[in-house]
């Protein structure tokens, strides 16, 4: 516990959460207003014309509960991003400052810390999440009444999607710490995490509906596999999408990805030589 | 005194004792078989030239690198089987630093959380080493001898028995060099186990009681300063300045001594002692001025004695 409390020191003595903070805060902002323009369009309900395969896809899309469920949860997609970004930096400023010395010579139980340093990167991306719920608790109502959808806060799909999202911040934060312990060099890790989170999302469904369309469908169910997609598909609103995996699946994949992370990241440094 | 009243007796003696400790790198042996002890109440040198395997020993010592073999012990525990670490050791290592953006008090308030200290102690520890009006600077700001009086803070934070210097002396101006003696020196007086690590002998002449000296990871002496100086007896000479050099030069000559001349006109004169020389100018009837014993300062000793073992690496 005293540990936990030495690295919460070590984050609020430096101007890296706050520098964080304020990025978030500017990515949220940026995210709603796009989802706001999506809401729009969704709730219009005016696609064109669809290929008869994805309509149905559109139809679960534009349901009144994923509608609001994106809007509840509005700011994610960046938003683990800085959480993974900030469990990276929790480990690897303390071989970028050289402090690490220090670190160990205080607690020479390296588990023990590495262990606090999991809660306390944990603990500040639940504070992030909060912040960013308690803002899409405002703004997402107004939105939907504007559309005239409702704020849809009676239904426990919403409520379970917010706290799915509370989940992938924490798991992402977890993700962060085992990442920084194997890349120690500060931006080496950072680089690796944004492609490993971008490329992840991005490149990876490039390639394997590259692959699907060669090798069958099947290949498409391997999103599971990506933990960016994964975490994506965790959070989704209620409704299942069709042609994709559960929910279930989803935080499954993530909490394993977090675990292995974790526990790698636990098991390298309690060997390793810090000279 | 500096410090704030006496060790905690809770490392027991206080000796560190390292005993066939070895460490083995890809292509290295940076530390070879190495043994020696460390009591308390001394100031101990732990010498050797860059690249002994000074560093190395040190970060063993503390549970920073893993040994290949043998261990390190303090007042008979591992560091990683103490207790309460900070409150019997303190240390302050090369390539140790603080966070840049973090300013002075915060970072021993960080330790203090960690190790459970009190948070004042982070402000008397600062006191002690004179910083306090540096206290709320970030880190950045601060000057080489800063730096070093931070980390010996860090170090006193818990009030150890027990003090690990590695190279504390590097990058200080001759002030600061002054200034950390007598602080090494006080501790010592009080009954504390105090261990520097350097390549600067001449600095350990002035500082140390014990030495132990190593090169390529092997131990080469180990004992009082005086003693390791005084069982040199390769080097040791005696100067004479006299008026009449040359005569004095003969009749030295014939009782099988070295005679030289230095480039100021004095004889150094080495084979036989100091009484040797004087007795003989006065039979022959020969006037001194001066009439000395010269022995190898440190740093002889040490070229002496690491010669041929220090190739780089
Ligand atoms: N992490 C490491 N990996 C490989 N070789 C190392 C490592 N650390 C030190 N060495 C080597 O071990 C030897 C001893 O180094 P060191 O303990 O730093 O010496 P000193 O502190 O006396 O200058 C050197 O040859 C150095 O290059
Ligand atoms: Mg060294």
């Amino acid at each position: 516990m005293t540990l936990v409390r030495s690295e919460l020191l070590k984050i609020r003595t430096t101007s890296t959460w706050w520098i964080f903070g304020l990025i978030s805060l500017a990515l949220w902002a940026l995210t709603l207003f796009f989802n706001w323009l999506q809401t729009e369009a969704l709730a219009g309900g005016d696609f064109g014309e669809v290929p008869a395969d994805q309509s149905d896809q559109l139809q679960a899309v534009s349901a009144a509960d994923n509608l609001a469920a994106n809007l509840y949860t509005n700011g994610q997609f960046f938003g683990l991003l800085i959480v993974l970004l900030l469990g990276i930096v929790v480990v690897t400023s303390e071989f970028f400052h050289q402090t690490v010395t220090t670190t160990f010579l205080t607690a020479p139980h390296r588990s023990a810390v590495m262990l606090a340093k999991l809660v306390a990167a944990g603990v500040l991306a639940l504070l992030f999440w909060l912040v960013t719920t308690v803002l899409n608790l405002v703004t997402a109502p107004l939105i939907l009444n504007s559309v005239d959808v409702g704020s849809q806060l009676g239904s426990g799909a919403i409520w379970r999607a917010i706290a799915l999202n509370g989940l992938a911040y924490l798991l992402w934060s977890v993700l962060g710490v085992g990442l920084g312990v194997l890349i120690r060099s500060q931006i080496g890790a950072t680089v690796t995490g944004i492609l490993f989170y971008l490329g992840g999302a991005i490149g990876a469904v490039i390639v394997l509906s590259l692959l699907a369309s060669r090798y069958g469908d099947w290949i498409n169910k391997l999103q599971l596999l990506v933990p960016s997609l994964a975490s994506g598909l965790m959070v989704g609103g209620d409704t299942d999408i069709p042609g994709n995996p559960p929910q279930w699946a989803g935080a499954l994949v993530l909490i394993g990805y977090a675990v292995v992370a974790g526990a790698i990241g636990v098991a390298t440094i309690r060997k390793r030589d810090i000279s | 005194m500096m410090s704030d009243g006496q060790p905690r007796p809770s490392a027991g003696t206080g000796q560190i004792t390292v005993s066939g400790l070895t460490k083995q790198y890809k292509n290295v042996r940076a530390v070879d078989n190495l043994s020696f002890t460390v009591e308390p109440g001394r100031v101990t040198g732990f010498l050797g030239p860059n690249g002994a395997g000074k560093t190395t020993t040190l970060r063993m010592l503390l549970n920073l690198v893993t040994p290949s073999a043998g261990t390190a012990t303090v007042g008979g525990s591992r560091y990683a089987d103490l207790p309460d670490p900070l409150r019997t050791v303190g240390a302050v290592l090369e390539a140790s630093s603080a966070h840049k953006g973090r300013t002075g008090i915060n970072h021993l308030r960080v330790i203090c959380a960690a190790a459970g200290l009190p948070k004042e102690r982070a402000d008397e520890a600062l006191a002690l080493v004179g910083l306090s009006p540096a206290a709320k600077r970030k880190f950045k700001g601060y000057s080489l001898g800063m730096k070093q009086r931070l980390g010996i803070a860090a170090a006193m934070l818990g009030n150890p028995q027990v003090l690990i210097l590695d190279e504390p002396a590097n990058g200080l101006d001759p002030e600061g060099i002054r200034w950390m003696r007598g602080f090494l020196k006080g501790l010592a007086a009080e009954g504390r186990t105090v261990l520097v690590s350097s390549h600067l002998l001449s600095e350990m002449q002035l500082l140390a009681d014990d030495v132990v000296i190593i090169a390529a990871g092997k131990l080469i002496r180990q004992g009082p300063v005086d003693q390791v100086m005084a069982s040199m007896t390769h080097g040791v000479r005696v100067r004479v300045r006299t008026p009449q050099a040359d005569d004095l030069a003969a009749v030295l000559r014939e009782q099988a001594a070295t005679v030289d001349a230095d480039p100021n006109g004095a004889l150094l004169v080495s084979g036989v002692d100091a009484p040797t020389v004087g007795r003989v100018a006065l039979a022959a009837k020969v006037e001194l001025h001066e009439l000395t014993t010269e022995r190898p300062d440190l740093e002889g000793v040490f070229l002496e004695l690491t010669a041929g073992k220090a190739e780089i690496r």
